[in-house]
């Protein structure tokens, strides 16, 4: 709770966006290199990252002279600020070192930012809408897609994706929460990362027999109980888990678990609206139970689970007072830093492992929810000046291009919308675990919130809590669920 | 009202223009353009379809609603007795005789309320965790509990009641601010009064109650409006300590009201909540200014009227005595 | 004198109950005082720590004090803290003084004069206590885009003013209402003006509300933040000191101490100010009002 103190968070949502944390070191080469890789669409993205500085001049001349022809202001708002970049955001950085790029090579172009915290950033832009003023270039919540585009706020953006000079090294999946009626409203930026990962201390599981991170609920209660029946650890929380800003059991955990349950058909009807899925069916009931019972009627997690943020609950795995952690790549990156920078025992300890498994599920695979929760998005009004709108596009395309992918790849090991290639032997195992994790071993699926309306999570996030502590039925949760969404449906 | 000032109307409005002109426009003009968004179902953007009055339907059969006006309510009397009531009591401690450095009492008490409430949130948030905050490791210490794993959960709404819990430091924040207003209203009773009535025998409480109490009523009165008013619209802390939680457990009226416009981007019923939360108010406002009218003006009245007339006799002198003064410096 | 003589009465026994309950009366006070203060004292030394050794322990004094935390709050790039002071410093001086002035003018004419629109106005500003502005941002921000009065550095005296103006009207009007009306009929027959008696005889009666209403809107006006945030997050040149340390959450928001060092930073220009002048302040609180 503390931190709601200043504010609700990371927010909400889909801090998907931010990133992991890094490792490596050298920022040095970044700017120069990375700023090149960019221009030359025939080249892949791979190779252009290895391109030779020459190369990259003559690039740069091209990008500024399409840019020069407006001279002028464009407002620009998004959420990454110094304070991120600090705290090894990799997203973050990346973002703000090639919106510098971009600055320095359009001089004629005075590029007002406005930079807020994350939940700030949400009632401020959310205000804008409502006020039809939204800034010329901003970053697009993926579930406001819909509607914003329905009034017409935001402009259609497919041509200058499709046509985009980095076009082929598009990941075109990350574009989904953003695309409706078949058209895109946006560039998906910053990073992917998962939503829901399991962090643990591999020394603590060791001691108590598990020589890795159980992959089913059964074992972890029965790790549970061994772990309050040990000596050692018999004041230890066997997984921590903070739910105090009522997003975090939406986006780190149902937004994943309930996949063993649905399948990937299910919500993917529910994104589109066709009608054949429901939150009162049998399968996300039963995964809304199945969750109650995880955090209601076992000891696994920590009884203050809901009047604690993930913040908080990650503390706890730091301290070592509890022996695993659930949460996003968010907190995956700030636990690395942490570790890495106080306590080089337990960051040799520090593992990830995928969410454990249902007894009565229907799909097995090793879920985990991935995706881009926020996109670059230009206001509907730019398009009344081509050249104001050319420049807008070409900011857009710069911050998502490779020239960001190439800077998170070498120095985070993490990805964008634009794929680059990434040299995991520069990287700790650590890294390189958690690269797998994210991007090879297990499937991904969506997170929910980038997706359908506000007005929908925020029912079923406020129920949950309810749910979690028992004084309301997973039916009740369902069914009231479904109404906010049948509303949003109607329009 | 006093019917010998009777300044011309040009000077009245001369005086006032500003003021009201100023105030209409930056709190009447939204209030009145969030009516005209409560007959929509305005979704942000410029796109606004008229509904009638489906949103009033709506916010007269919705449960949250009801539920947080209900915990308003409960803020609203928790604070009048514990903000006003103990300020009370305080400021009548601190004008006792027997007490020493009183200007340490007033600038001390007065502390909590210079801090914003993101900061008092951040702090009783501490307090109440439950792993690290200052209860937990107090009982703890006290040998109350092994750990502070298996002490109380406060703000979970299982160890007490969530809006008890909440209230405390809204209390504890304003005790001061009130106690500032009550001083500076007994510190203008003429000390004769009370001298008098300390000669007339009165003990400390008798004083309190039937010599000071009636003759700072006006001053009370406002308080107790301020009170309801502040707490019928209560945000910051809560938004800051639980945002509501867990579930709606202590969620309130403007919190719901932001959470529909912001959270859920529904402004037209964000808009109808805004307006319910004003018409509350006011009924709120209004039924307790005609109960505490109906019972302070009985039972207060005479000794009142009596205390008036020893000030009366006052003023007049001192009047006199300024004007003499102004007369020999001129 | 007449109180000398009873003193005199009173035997030991009935001194010794007094020196008690006066012993227990100064407890009780300083139990309060202390409780009041506590988590600033607590605050400032946390702040000294580091965040692992404060949520290791979160009572005990810093083991190796050190002012690192206020030193990165200083190197936020994209705060400029001592522009967000001067902002935040010109912001407030001037809501406050039109504070006073108009709460002084209209609760004195409210309290005092009879006109046919004083009830309407009074139960006007009497709502206007009740308007919940969390709930009512979009539309004040809507207005105020409109009439192109957003991100301008006087955007914010609107709201401070007209936000705070209910409340502190009505301390002056209720505490006109104490002042006995001897005084100006008084005047009145002295051949004294409307403007006159209102400036020179009931303005210094009043000194001890419009200190109290100065103090209480000096804090209200430098902690706001909602209005802000809507109204002028635009323009960087204009932000305001509450808005600036909102760069401190995000990640950082576990970091106890250092957010602690952060809301030091902005509370310390006020309580510097409040304890410096505390006595003053008092003074002018507790001065009598009608004296001659």
């Amino acid at each position: 709770m503390k931190r709601k103190v200043v504010s609700v968070m990371l927010s909400a949502v889909m801090a998907a966006t931010l990133a992991v944390g890094c490792g490596s070191s050298s920022n040095d080469s970044s700017s120069g290199s990375s700023a090149d890789s960019s221009t030359d669409s025939s080249a892949s993205t791979e190779t252009s990252a290895d391109s030779s500085a020459d190369t990259t001049a003559a690039a740069d001349a091209d990008t500024a002279a399409t840019v020069n022809s407006y001279a002028g202001e464009i407002n620009f708002m998004h959420f990454s600020t110094s304070e991120e970049v600090a705290g090894k955001n990799g997203g973050a950085d990346a973002f703000r070192t090639a919106i510098a790029q971009w600055e320095e090579a359009n001089p004629d172009i005075t590029l007002k930012q406005d930079i807020l915290a994350n939940d700030d950033y949400k009632t401020q832009i959310a205000t804008k809408a409502a006020a039809d003023d939204l800034p010329d270039v901003f970053l697009l919540q993926g579930m406001n897609t819909i509607s914003w585009s329905n009034q017409g706020l935001i402009l259609d953006l497919s041509e200058y994706i499709t046509g985009s000079p980095y076009a082929s090294a598009y990941n075109m999946d990350y574009l989904v929460p953003f695309t409706t009626g078949g058209k895109y409203y946006a560039f998906p930026a910053l990073t992917g990362g998962t939503c829901c990962v399991v962090i643990y201390d591999s020394q603590m599981w060791s001691d108590i027999g598990y020589d890795a991170f159980p992959t089913t609920w059964a074992d972890v209660e029965a790790a549970a109980a061994a772990f309050a029946s040990s000596d050692q650890y018999a004041d230890v929380d066997t997984i921590a888990f903070g739910n105090g800003g009522q997003w975090q059991m939406n986006s780190d955990f149902i937004s994943c678990l309930a996949y063993q349950y649905t399948g990937t058909d299910w919500y993917a009807d529910i994104i589109a609206g066709g009608g054949n899925s429901k939150f009162t069916d049998d399968a996300f009931v039963a995964a809304l139970t199945e969750t109650q019972r995880l955090f209601k009627d076992t000891s696994i997690f920590n009884s203050n689970f809901n009047s604690v943020t993930n913040e908080d609950a990650r503390e706890y795995f730091i301290a070592g007072d509890a022996a695993a952690f659930i949460g996003g790549n968010w907190d995956w990156s700030y636990i690395y830093d942490n570790l890495k920078t106080n306590d080089p025992d337990k960051f040799a300890n520090m593992k990830v492992a995928v969410l454990p498994k249902v007894a009565d599920g229907t799909y097995t695979d090793n879920f985990q929810n991935i995706g881009l929760g926020y996109g670059v998005a230009i206001s509907s009004k730019v398009a009344s000046d081509p050249d104001k709108l050319a420049a807008c596009v070409d900011l857009a395309q710069y911050l998502t291009g490779p020239a960001f992918a190439t800077y998170v790849g070498a120095n985070y090991a993490l990805g964008g919308f634009c794929s680059a290639d990434v040299d995991l032997s520069a990287f700790d195992q650590q890294t390189v675990d958690f690269y797998n994790f994210s991007y090879v071993d297990n499937k991904g699926c969506e997170i929910y919130d980038s997706y359908v309306d506000g007005s929908v999570w925020s029912v079923l996030n406020t129920e949950m809590q309810e749910m979690t502590n028992g004084s309301k039925d997973p039916a009740t949760v369902a069914a009231d669920t479904q109404a906010a969404y049948e509303a949003y449906l109607a329009g | 009202m006093l019917q010998s000032i009777k300044p011309k109307r040009s000077v009245i409005f001369a005086y006032l223009i500003v003021p009201v002109v100023l105030f209409v426009f930056t709190v009447f003009v939204p209030l009145v353009a969030a009516l005209i968004y409560s007959f929509t179902n305005w979704k942000g953007g410029p796109t606004k379809t008229f509904n009638g009055i489906q949103n009033y339907i709506d916010l007269f059969h919705d449960n949250v609603f009801w539920l947080s006006f209900g915990n308003n309510i409960f803020l609203v009397v928790a604070c009048i007795i514990g903000q006003i009531g103990i300020a009370f009591i305080l400021v009548m401690l601190i004008n006792s005789k027997l007490v020493k450095l009183k200007g340490i009492h007033r600038t001390f008490g007065f502390f909590p309320s210079t801090i914003s409430a993101l900061c008092v949130g951040f702090i009783w948030s501490m307090i109440y965790d439950q792993r690290r905050g200052l209860i937990n490791w107090a009982l703890v210490q006290l040998g109350k509990y092994s750990s502070a794993k298996n002490a109380p959960i406060w703000l979970d709404n299982s160890a007490a009641p969530i809006m008890l819990i909440l209230a405390i430091p809204l209390i504890w924040q304003y005790i001061g601010y009130y106690m500032v207003i009550i001083l500076s209203a007994v510190s203008s009773i003429d000390t004769e009064v009370l001298e008098s009535a300390e000669i007339d025998g009165a003990s400390g409480f008798k004083r309190a109650r039937y010599v000071v109490l009636p003759l700072i009523r006006n001053t009370l009165l406002v308080c107790m409006t301020l009170c309801i008013a502040g707490n019928m619209k209560a945000f910051d802390n809560i938004y800051a300590m639980t945002e509501g939680g867990p579930g709606y457990d202590s969620m309130v009226m403007a919190l719901y009201g932001y959470k529909v416009s912001f959270e859920q981007s529904n402004l037209g019923y964000g808009s109808t909540i805004s307006v319910g939360i004003f018409v509350l108010s006011l009924a709120v406002i209004g039924g307790s200014q005609f109960l505490l009218n109906y019972f302070m003006v009985d039972k207060y009245d005479r000794a009142e009227a009596k205390a008036k007339k020893i000030q009366d006799k006052q003023a007049r002198a001192a009047y006199k005595a300024r004007m003499a003064e102004m007369k020999g410096r001129g | 004198m007449a109180e000398m003589s009873r003193t005199k009465k009173i035997d030991t026994r009935q001194k010794i109950a007094r020196g008690f309950g006066g012993a227990i009366l100064n407890i009780l006070l300083w139990i309060f005082s202390l409780t009041c203060m506590f988590p600033l004292i607590w605050m400032l030394y946390s702040s000294l720590k580091k965040k692992a050794e404060f949520n290791a322990d979160v009572v005990s004094l810093p083991s190796m004090p050190s002012l690192d935390n206020y030193f990165s709050v200083f190197a936020d790039k994209d705060a400029d803290l001592i522009k967000a002071m001067f902002n935040s410093v010109r912001t407030t001086v001037l809501s406050v003084a039109l504070i006073v002035l108009f709460s002084f003018i209209v609760g004195y004419i409210l309290a005092r004069v009879n006109f046919k629109l004083n009830r309407p106005l009074y139960v006007m500003f009497l709502m206007g206590m009740l308007i919940p502005i969390h709930s009512l941002l979009v539309p004040i921000y809507v207005i105020f885009n409109g009439a192109g009065m957003a991100n301008q550095w006087y955007t914010l005296l609107f709201p401070y003013v007209a936000f705070n103006l209910p409340v502190s009207l009505f301390l002056v009007e209720g505490y006109v209402k104490g002042i006995p009306s001897a005084l100006e009929e008084a005047a009145a027959i002295d051949g004294s003006g409307f403007s006159r008696t209102m400036f020179s005889i009931i303005l210094p009666i009043c000194k001890p509300i419009l200190v109290t209403v100065a103090i209480i809107n000096v804090f209200s006006c430098w902690n706001e933040f909602s209005f802000a945030l809507v109204l002028i997050s635009n323009n960087k040149d204009i932000t305001t000191v509450p808005l600036a340390l909102k760069n401190f959450t995000g990640q950082f928001t576990s970091d106890y101490p250092k957010m602690m060092a952060a809301m030091l930073i902005t509370m310390a220009p006020v309580v510097i100010l409040y304890f410096v002048f505390s006595k003053q302040i008092i003074k002018g609180m507790v001065a009598g009002a009608v004296k001659g």
